[in-house]
């Protein structure tokens, strides 16, 4: 089997073929969209968590009638997929409150296509004992919900499982992602992005077999052909591996990734002890470490220029989402900090949808050049 | 012993353009052509014109070493290797005048502002958006609803008595709002020094991104735009420096020194 192609067949449908067994089995699919949401809590006792991706999106011209035109195109292309059915097998949706365009994206579907069960997290802003006492508590409440309405058990002993299988899994895709680290790599950071993408987009159990045996196979398989420069990948949402393959193919190796849908910060253990749900909501609240926080402003930067060094990147790319105002404000200081870190950094503004290629791969050969790569 | 030739080839959007140099590094060719739809034929065309003008070279086979630049690079099999353009435009400027710092690109389908380092290397660069506003295809969009072949209509605002802002900034747009505002019998000339205007104001985002020092050039076809250029230099503050060889070969130039830097190695 071609794993590579049946990794990105995956990728083509929200629904894919792995959901629709799951659902068939008689488990229940609940969409999320962002990494404050504890993905843990969806995969309790007969649920499975699915993160919100909208591929091969042509247009937004149903979403355009509910939304303003500041409003960034991941949500847009959400409202867009939820609008036209395509999210109608989930049998509910989790949000967070973490930013205004999401809030809106709730709202939008809230009133238009609710699913049975529906729910947004308020998320505070700050990581301080108080902020996680509240996520805490809205945690619990999420789970009681849940409970409520699927009938689910969310106690202490199943979340703890969960939280066990949840680490176990990520162990597998971050072992994975750790021959990146290697002077010869032998997995491009395309092929690992949509490892990691896949596993956001289908029951995670089902992928454990395959996944296990790329890490098996992976300290045998041979180096990849030489490439000129070794690159950083730092953004927010981004669930094309495509992207990254283009900035690849102009010989830029994505050996590292910071990313809400990557590798970094995500794949961390979460404690196995104690309270869970306190667990939970220490972990996805300080862990996340997202621009929207208004505190770590210089550790978020710090951690960009410390994976640039762990990894041995020669530059590091920066991408963000057109009117994503969080990423939008907070990159124009990542950049100024990872420049005077002596790291060359390149910035590149995008839609959701993969367009503008050749504009793209002018960017990042010229970049690739600047560096004398 | 059979003398050595360099070729640079530069793949556009609305033209294809190539340079040849010698041995010497003497620029010995340039053409330019309008854009096929297929960039391989633009290039095959492009190179062929300057072969053949070259006098020693005659066919594309006689050359050493070439590169391939410009949005179609990656279509030219017959080349060596490709460059970016930026990167390309940096060096051809440089080698024409070693105290270029800044460089303007505006081309047929995009904008890019370039700051070049000491060497003639890319020190940071910025580009357009996917979108053409204020590019080649922007000002031919232009001249056609003033009804005027480009060239004229490239000097129609340095005859303007008061500059009529055109507000928006999308093609499509500014042309509805060019034609409103001809249609009320605004001066044309006042509605191209708004155009102009519109455009230099595209211009100077992007090299405020990249830092604007002394001293600057403009390449690509749009920096024989003389009212362009006009505008420019009131908007920045600063002299354009004109360059020794046509703005428009510059891309192409560059690739055929880089080509040259390689070749002379083999």
């Amino acid at each position: 089997m071609d794993t590579d192609k049946w990794f990105s067949k995956l990728l083509e449908d929200p629904g894919n073929d792995l959901v629709r067994k799951a659902m068939d089995e008689g488990q229940i699919p609940i969409g999320y969209s962002c990494s404050y949401v504890p993905d843990v809590m969806l995969s309790v006792d007969g649920l499975f968590p699915v993160r919100m991706r909208a591929p091969g999106v042509a247009g937004t011209e149903l979403a355009d009638n509910y939304l303003s035109s500041v409003i960034c195109s991941y949500t847009r292309s959400l409202l867009e997929f939820g609008l036209d059915g395509r999210y109608d097998f989930l049998q509910g949706w989790v949000f967070a409150a973490s930013c205004d365009h999401l809030r809106r994206l709730y709202d939008n579907l809230e009133y238009l296509r609710r699913p049975g069960f529906s729910r947004i997290l308020d998320v505070p802003h700050k990581t301080g004992k108080a902020a996680i006492d509240w996520y805490t508590e809205e945690l619990q409440l999420l789970a009681k919900s849940l409970t409520d309405h699927f009938g689910c058990n969310l106690g202490a002993a199943a979340l703890t499982k969960a939280i066990r299988e949840h680490n176990a899994f990520n162990a597998i895709l971050k072992a994975i992602g750790e021959h990146r680290r290697s002077d010869h790599p032998s997995i491009t950071g395309t092929e690992y992005h949509r490892l990691v993408i896949a596993a956001g987009a289908s029951p995670k159990k089902t992928l454990i077999p395959i996944l296990e045996k790329i890490r098996e196979d992976l300290p045998t398989r041979a180096p990849l052909p030489p490439y000129r420069a070794r690159l950083l990948f730092v953004g927010g949402h981004l669930d094309d591996p495509g992207y990254i393959g283009i900035i690849e193919s102009e010989g830029g190796l994505v050996v590292g990734d910071r990313l809400c849908t990557g590798s970094y910060p995500g794949l961390q253990p979460i404690p196995e002890t104690g309270d869970p749900v306190a667990a939970l909501a220490k972990y996805y609240l300080t862990k996340t470490s997202c621009p929207r926080m208004m505190e770590a402003f210089n550790e978020r930067a710090e951690d960009i220029v410390s994976l640039a060094r762990e990894y041995r990147a020669d530059g590091v790319v920066i991408q963000i989402m057109k009117f994503c105002d969080t990423w939008g404000v907070e990159a124009a200081s990542f950049f100024s900090h990872i420049r005077e870190a002596g790291i060359p950094v390149l910035r590149l503004e995008r839609d959701y949808r993969l367009g503008g290629e050749g504009q793209l791969r002018t960017r990042i050969q010229a970049f690739i050049e600047s560096m004398g790569k | 012993m059979l003398k050595k030739y360099f070729g640079g080839c530069d793949v556009g959007s609305t033209t294809g353009k190539a340079v040849i140099l010698d041995e010497n590094g003497k620029m010995i060719a340039g053409s330019i052509i309008p854009s096929e739809i297929d960039p391989e034929i633009t290039a095959r065309k492009a190179l062929e014109k300057a072969c053949t003008s070259a006098p020693g070279v005659g066919d594309t086979e006689n050359l050493s070493y070439l590169i391939g630049t410009g949005y179609g690079r990656n279509e030219v099999p017959f080349a060596n290797e490709n460059i970016s353009e930026i990167s390309c435009h940096a060096m051809g400027a440089f080698w024409c005048d070693p105290s270029i710092k800044t460089i303007v690109d505006i081309g047929g389908q995009d904008m890019k502002a370039i700051a070049v380092a000491d060497d003639g290397s890319v020190r940071e660069f910025a580009m357009n958006d996917k979108c053409a506003a204020g590019t080649g295809r922007f000002f031919e969009a232009m001249s056609r609803i003033f009804r005027m072949d480009l060239d004229e209509f490239s000097k129609l605002s340095l005859s303007a008595r008061k500059t009529i802002p055109v507000t928006s900034q999308c093609s499509v747009f500014a042309e509805t709002e060019v034609i409103s505002l001809l249609a009320k019998r605004n001066p044309p000339a006042d509605i191209a020094a708004g155009i102009q205007n519109a455009v230099g104001k595209r211009c100077f985002t992007l090299l405020k991104r990249v830092g604007l020092k002394p001293r600057l050039t403009v390449t690509g076809g749009c920096a024989k735009n003389p009212g362009l250029l006009m505008e420019l230099k009131r908007l920045f503050q600063i002299d354009i420096v004109p360059l020794t060889v046509d703005p428009q070969l510059i891309g192409a130039l560059g690739a055929a020194i880089l080509a040259s830097g390689k070749g002379s190695l083999r």
